[in-house]
Parts: structure tokens; C-alpha cells; sequence
């Protein structure tokens, strides 16, 4: 799965701190979810979605592997 | 009580269970235990009459000391790191196995190799097993959360 989170970070001009504390993880949580090395919870995703204000498909996308 | 609310009170018990950690400051009674039953395993040659005594509440003390740092929260915990706990946690159960079952022939093999007539075959004890379950579980889910 791919995603824009760091994107969508950048238009809100959030750091990986500001945006984990909004949404209640740690920081390196953040950075593995832009790296693509985890893949968040409906829950997380969904508060993503909250802070970006857009739906959870505008920043996470399916790749061909998925 | 009916079925559904019976069910779904034992859905909310497991849960619970599931959800289930000790706070952060038993970390840190976990690394005093660790640290005590070190220095009883020192003092058990000074004291030989008490030996056995001493040994068997050094190992209780180990394992306990180990059970506290595994179960205590961490300073920052999300679903990540519970993810990652449930990882090493499988990891250490099958490693654990693997090394109750070759340790016993690899100790027979060396001590017979190394002097003939050395050891005779024995399984190992619950607490090398515990305590190698144990810190292969820390130790992974330290290893996976540096590299997350």
C-alpha cells in the first residue's frame, strides 16, 4: 500500500511530532507508516483522515501487490 | 443473564486480558529484581550450607525480574509497538522451542566431545527454558523497535 501522508503533512506544514501527537502514537510510528513499512489500523487511518480533513482513500492507495 | 450478554461479556473479559500490562514503573522493578538475584547468585558461595536455598530464589527472582520488563507498559505505546510485542512474543515461544529440544544433544555432544565419558543426557530445567524464552522476547522486541 502506498500513501502521501508525508505530502499531506507538508501542506499542513505538520512535523512527524506535531501530526503523532494529534493522533496519539509515537513519532517513529509515523515514520514507518511514510516509509510504507507499516500499514496503520481503520482507527489511525481514520483519524488521519480527521486531521487532513479528506477521505482515507485520497492518502492511502493499493499498489499492484495488494 | 442471557446468551448474547454472556457471550459478550466474555468477549469484553478476553479483551481485557488481551489488553493487559503492568505499569512503567514495574520496568524498573523488574531490572531490581534482575540485579538482586545477580548478587544472590554471588553470595551463594559465601553461604555454601544455603546454597540450594539461595540459588532457588535467585532463579524465582530472575524469572519474575524478566516477566516484569516484558509485561510493563512502555513510555510511548501504540498500536505499533503492540504489534511488535505480539511479534517477538511468537518468535521467542518458537525459539524457545526449538532450543528446548536440540540444547539437551548439543550439551550431550560437547561435553562427550570435549572429554570422553563427560555428561549423561539430561533435559533442560524450566528455568533455562523461561529465562531464554524470555530475554529472546526482550531482546527481539527491542531489536524491532529500534528497526520499525
Amino acid at each position: 500500500m502506498d500513501n502521501t501522508i508525508k505530502v499531506e503533512r507538508a501542506i499542513l506544514n505538520l512535523t512527524q511530532d506535531d501530526l503523532a501527537k494529534k493522533i496519539g502514537v509515537s513519532r517513529q510510528t509515523i515514520n514507518s507508516i511514510e516509509a510504507n513499512r507499516y500499514v496503520p489500523s481503520t482507527v489511525l487511518a481514520l483519524k488521519l483522515s480527521d486531521v487532513f480533513g479528506k477521505p482515507v482513500n485520497d492518502f492511502f492507495k493499493l499498489n499492484t501487490d495488494d | 443473564m442471557s446468551k448474547k450478554s454472556f457471550v459478550e461479556c466474555e468477549r469484553h473479559r478476553l479483551q481485557k486480558l488481551l489488553n493487559f500490562r503492568l505499569p512503567i514503573a514495574f520496568k524498573w522493578l523488574g531490572v531490581l529484581l534482575l540485579v538482586s538475584a545477580f548478587v544472590l547468585f554471588f553470595f551463594r558461595i559465601q553461604f555454601p550450607d544455603q546454597g540450594e536455598l539461595l540459588r532457588s530464589i535467585g532463579r524465582k527472582a530472575f524469572i519474575v525480574g524478566l516477566l516484569c520488563i516484558s509485561l510493563a507498559r512502555d513510555k510511548e505505546e501504540d498500536e505499533m509497538t503492540v504489534g511488535l510485542r505480539a511479534q517477538s512474543y511468537a518468535i521467542a515461544f518458537i525459539v524457545g522451542v526449538i532450543y528446548a529440544l536440540i540444547m539437551p544433544y548439543v550439551e550431550f555432544g560437547v561435553s562427550n566431545a570435549v572429554h570422553s565419558g563427560g555428561e549423561v543426557y539430561k533435559d533442560l530445567g524450566d528455568f533455562q527454558v523461561l529465562s531464554f524464552m524470555l530475554m529472546i522476547q526482550l531482546g527481539i522486541y527491542h531489536t524491532l523497535k529500534r528497526y520499525r
